[in-house]
């Protein structure tokens, strides 16, 4: 080889090294600000959470760090200043998206029982059409709930909520479901068969333990569905007897004033439980959304 | 003597009854009120007006009704807008995510991260950080030195539309990056080493493998979507409530506005069965898309 | 005693057939294997037996119960599938338990049980494994293991073999012959694989499009093959065909062939052809040898003098590619010498193991 040629080739090499080089710094730069435009404004309603409202409101911008634990004094309180029943609000949110997603996944896991075993006529425009219902906007839906509620007398109350939440949550729950019931091999629930089992002991003794993972996952789904709500239930709840905590974060703002200390507290009260739930089922969560819905 | 054979229902039809069942009362019922209540005049304070057929007077009043159709021009760009960036981020996040090596589950949870958010917080949330006054973005530009004055985030109308994007945007595209993620993941390696050794450029290769093997899970991910595009509506009134001024408002805000504010509920109802309109078209196109993609890859069975 | 009978069963999937008039008597203790082409409604009989496919029509009798309406769980049949279907969720133990568990036995019985049937298929040291911590051969040997624990009436396999490699599937072949001697249960075993059905078979059910083409031991399937569909499907290399048309000659006739070559019509269908009928005439590779190295040149042999095109070493013996009558056929060189493509050898076929097969319904010529 020849001197010149040599020269060349490192020349190469180097330009491509640099150029892989520049590439993998554009890769850390485009990762490092997705990761803080994701993580900032969910790091600053934390922060917030724990300055005083002196602080929050200083003009010009105080930068230095201070710790208060007002607004969560404040909140759990109860009734005192600002007078939000958060507890009440809490219990209410836990009642009604926990018995919420009970319902739904007992309904919806049937549902998607049937789509992922059993084969009849017009099964995709079946299955498109429970998911049309779920796409109808919350807030074109709570007129007509209103004035139906209002009429039944199950306005303001925890079952009335409920209800609409299950039926929100089964058209989803039987996608999820059935994504997951697909995943299982036929044979297991026929070697079960032939073990000796029934149909309900097989389901329930074979099927349901294989698709835990996945059940759990969309029951967690429906949970947060419920928790996160609030078009529908800003207008089907009043009192503290039935607000959920979302509605009850409207409490914080006056008519011109918002207290912004407490109600990033009662986010951050707000988005723990979600957080804690959703890590534990990432998993199968994607792994369901992927696999079910119209196929063959 | 011949009787008509009573038959059980099939199997299928018993296990899919509670859901029709509880869809039908709790969902189709109330829409078919709504949809004959669109056909009167009714108010809330006046019962009465219930009673009263209008024909499709509501119905020609709102499409005559340019506030109306404004409101509903600016849901369909806002829509447009947001869901085409939402799919370009999240392809852009979940490639970057599929070539870390090291690390990558941690990024992977924090990506889920908007996910959990309810979209009243995430209203909240941008409204605090968009705030003229005290807000994290005018802030920090005082801060630093950008800018004396405090930009109007929430109140100028192109600055307000790009804020209730921005929050939308924030709030969705997760799904989208952890859906397409799923896709790299499931995706099988041989056909791309096929197209290395054929000669493609990375480019190529991700032109010609890649992304039609992805067409399903951008489908998943963009019927899922449509499934709660009005989702938007917490995040706009909390934000903006449509104001300042109608400049941010959207059919969804507009419909609230008169159902609850005015009390009108006939010609609130009227523009509701638009939206859920809107709405369905939009997951029964995305539907179709996912059908005939699926098939086109051999998912299908 | 329990013998399984099939009289008539049909399946129909809305207009499609998939088994049409299926009848069968298979006696206590038997082993009998369906075998035939992907799609030839073996697996459908199978599951209609076991009672996981509703029967179109027709009876299936479990010792003298007809079956037709009892779920599966009381035919009281044992069935190992095709990807051995094991419960994820459960250890091996409590997989192999879970069939007397379901029908309310004591623990103890279990118990006692399960270390019978792990004794006997050596699984002692899996049984608190799960079943995503095993090899396929270990899976596969615990499908069989909860086939066994119940002791049921009949046996059912649905391709057990088919996702094992090929030295795996020899020995578990062997495992489910000497299972078999040791229980003396009625077996009915599925498979694509005519080895496997050689081999394991008390009699081989042929099927194909839904019915069943020809019964018989595998000597009986293989000697004397119903059709010539049977006789390719049986037997590897596939029995050698060759088209052809009946001529007059001396004793007995003779078959012509598209280059004009001619043999003498076969021992079988001697005196059973009249002149101008289109044959396939058949004979396997092993009835085609050369001189020296054969099994057998007297008796009713021919002597032809072929070119070599091809040769196939096994070991024991070679196969030889050449041509008969303008077809490509195999030969077989027993003792074998090495053989170099084109070089010409004399053969012998042995006419009395040939075949004669009708060209236009295929079933084979006797008298």
């Amino acid at each position: 080889m020849t001197a010149a040629r040599a020269r060349e080739k490192t020349r190469a090499e180097r330009t491509h090294r640099r150029r892989r080089l520049a590439l993998r710094l554009l890769h850390f730069a485009g990762l490092f600000v997705t990761m803080c435009v994701i993580c900032l404004p969910g790091l600053w309603i934390v922060l917030n959470s724990f300055r005083p409202s002196v602080e929050i409101l200083a003009k010009p911008p105080d930068w230095t760090p201070s710790f208060t634990l007002e607004h969560y004094r404040a909140m759990f309180g109860g009734a005192g200043e600002g007078g939000v029943p958060v507890f009440r609000y809490f219990r209410n949110s836990l009642v009604i998206s926990l018995s919420s997603t009970v319902i739904a996944i007992l309904i919806g896991m049937s549902g998607g029982y049937a789509f992922a075993r059993y084969r009849f006529r017009a099964k995709n425009a079946y299955f498109v059409g429970l998911m049309l219902f779920r796409a109808v906007p919350g807030v074109a839906l709570s007129l007509p709930l209103f004035i139906i509620f209002a009429r039944v007398g199950i306005i303001d109350t925890h079952f009335g909520l409920i209800l609409v939440y299950v039926a929100m949550n089964v058209p989803f729950t039987i996608w999820l479901t059935d994504g997951f019931f697909r995943q299982i091999p036929r044979e297991l629930r026929e070697a079960a068969e032939i073990d000796g089992c029934t149909k309900w002991q097989a389901f329930w003794r074979v099927e349901f333990p294989t698709a835990r993972a996945g059940v759990a996952s969309a029951a967690i789904f429906a949970f947060l569905t419920s928790w996160n709500e609030f078009a529908l239930a800003s207008q089907l709840t009043r009192s503290a007897e039935s607000k959920t905590l979302p509605v009850g974060l409207l409490d914080f703002t006056a008519e011109f004033t918002i207290n912004w200390g407490g109600m990033c507290a009662l986010a951050v009260l707000m988005i723990v439980p979600a957080l804690v739930l959703t890590f534990l089922v990432q998993k199968h969560l994607i792994s369901g959304l992927t696999f079910g819905g119209v196929k063959g | 003597m011949m009787f008509p054979t009573l038959r059980r229902p099939p199997e299928w039809l018993l296990l899919l009854m509670p859901a029709f069942f509880v869809i039908a009362a709790v969902i189709l019922m109330p829409l078919v009120f709504s949809l004959y209540s669109s056909f009167t005049p009714y108010r809330l304070t006046k019962p009465d007006t219930l009673w009263k057929w209008i024909g499709t007077a509501n119905y020609q009043k709102i499409l005559t009704d340019g506030k109306f159709w404004a409101a509903f021009g600016r849901t369909i760009l806002f829509l447009t807008i947001v869901l085409n960036l939402e799919l370009l981020l999240g392809l852009a996040i979940a490639l970057m995510i599929s070539r870390v090596t090291r690390g990558q589950r941690t990024l992977r949870t924090i990506l889920m991260f908007p996910m959990m958010f309810s979209p009243i917080l995430v209203g909240f949330q941008f409204k605090f950080i968009f705030n003229d006054n005290i807000g994290l973005v005018n802030n920090a530009l005082q801060s630093l030195g950008f800018t004396n004055a405090a930009a109007p985030w929430l109140v100028d109308a192109k600055l307000a539309m790009f804020s209730i994007m921005f929050a939308e945007i924030w709030m969705s595209t997760s799904i989208f990056a952890v859906l397409l993620l799923a896709g790299l993941f499931a995706m099988p390696q041989d056909p791309l080493e096929a197209a290395k050794v054929d000669g493609c450029t990375p480019w190529q290769s991700f032109r010609h493998i890649t992304l039609p093997f992805l067409t399903p899970f951008i489908f998943i991910a963009l019927t899922i979507r449509s499934l709660d595009v009005a989702r938007a509506y917490d995040v706009v009134q909390i934000m903006t409530g449509g104001g300042p001024a109608r400049r941010t408002e959207l059919v969804w805000t507009l419909m609230s506005r008169t159902g609850y504010v005015d009390a009108r509920m006939g010609i609130a109802n009227a523009m509701g069965y638009v939206s859920i309109l809107l709405s369905i078209l939009f997951t029964l196109y995305f539907f179709r898309k996912l059908s005939a993609a699926r098939a086109a890859i051999g998912m299908s069975d | 005693m329990t013998a399984v009978t099939l009289s008539g069963i049909v399946k129909r999937y809305g207009g499609l057939l998939a088994v049409a008039g299926v009848s069968l008597d298979i006696r206590d203790g038997e082993f009998v294997v369906l075998v035939g082409p992907s799609g030839c409604g073996k697996s459908t009989t199978l599951r209609m037996i076991a009672g996981l496919e509703e029967i179109s029509e027709g009876e299936v009798l479990i010792g003298d119960r007809v079956v037709n309406a009892l779920p599966p769980r009381e035919r009281n049949v044992s069935m190992v599938f095709q990807n051995y279907a094991l419960y994820p969720h459960m250890t091996v133990r409590e997989n192999l338990g879970f069939s007397l568990k379901i029908a309310g036995a004591d623990a103890a019985t279990v118990a006692a049980a399960v270390d019978d049937a792990a004794a006997i298929l050596a699984l002692g040291d899996l049984l608190e494994r799960r079943p995503a911590q095993l090899s396929g051969g270990q899976r596969q040997r615990v499908a069989m293991g909860r086939a066994i624990v119940r002791r049921p009436d009949v046996f059912l396999f649905d391709e057990p073999l088919s996702n094992l490699d090929a030295k795996l599937r020899s020995q578990m072949r062997v495992e489910i012959k000497k299972l078999h001697q040791k229980f003396g249960s009625t077996v009915v075993y599925v498979t694509h694989d005519q080895v496997e059905a050689m081999t394991l078979a008390d009699r081989i059910v042929l099927m194909r499009d839904g019915v069943v083409v020809q019964v018989g031991t595998p000597l009986e399937l293989f000697d004397f093959p119903a059709d010539a569909f049977v006789a390719t499907f049986i037997g590897s290399p596939p029995m050698n065909l060759v088209d052809g048309v009946v001529g007059e000659g001396d004793g007995g006739g003779e078959v012509i062939f598209a280059d004009s070559s001619r043999l003498p019509v076969p021992v079988s269908a001697r005196g059973g052809v009249s002149a101008g009928r289109r044959v396939l005439f058949g004979f396997r590779a092993d009835s085609l040898m050369p001189r020296g190295h054969s099994v057998r040149e007297e008796g009713d042999v021919v002597s032809l003098r072929l070119a070599v095109n091809l040769t196939e070493p096994l070991g024991t013996e070679t196969l030889l590619f050449t041509e008969v009558g303008g077809a490509e056929v195999q030969g077989k060189m027993f003792n074998p010498r090495p053989v170099v493509a084109g070089e010409v050898l004399d053969f012998c076929l042995l006419l009395d193991r040939c075949h004669l097969f009708d060209a236009e319904t295929s079933a084979a010529i006797r008298v």
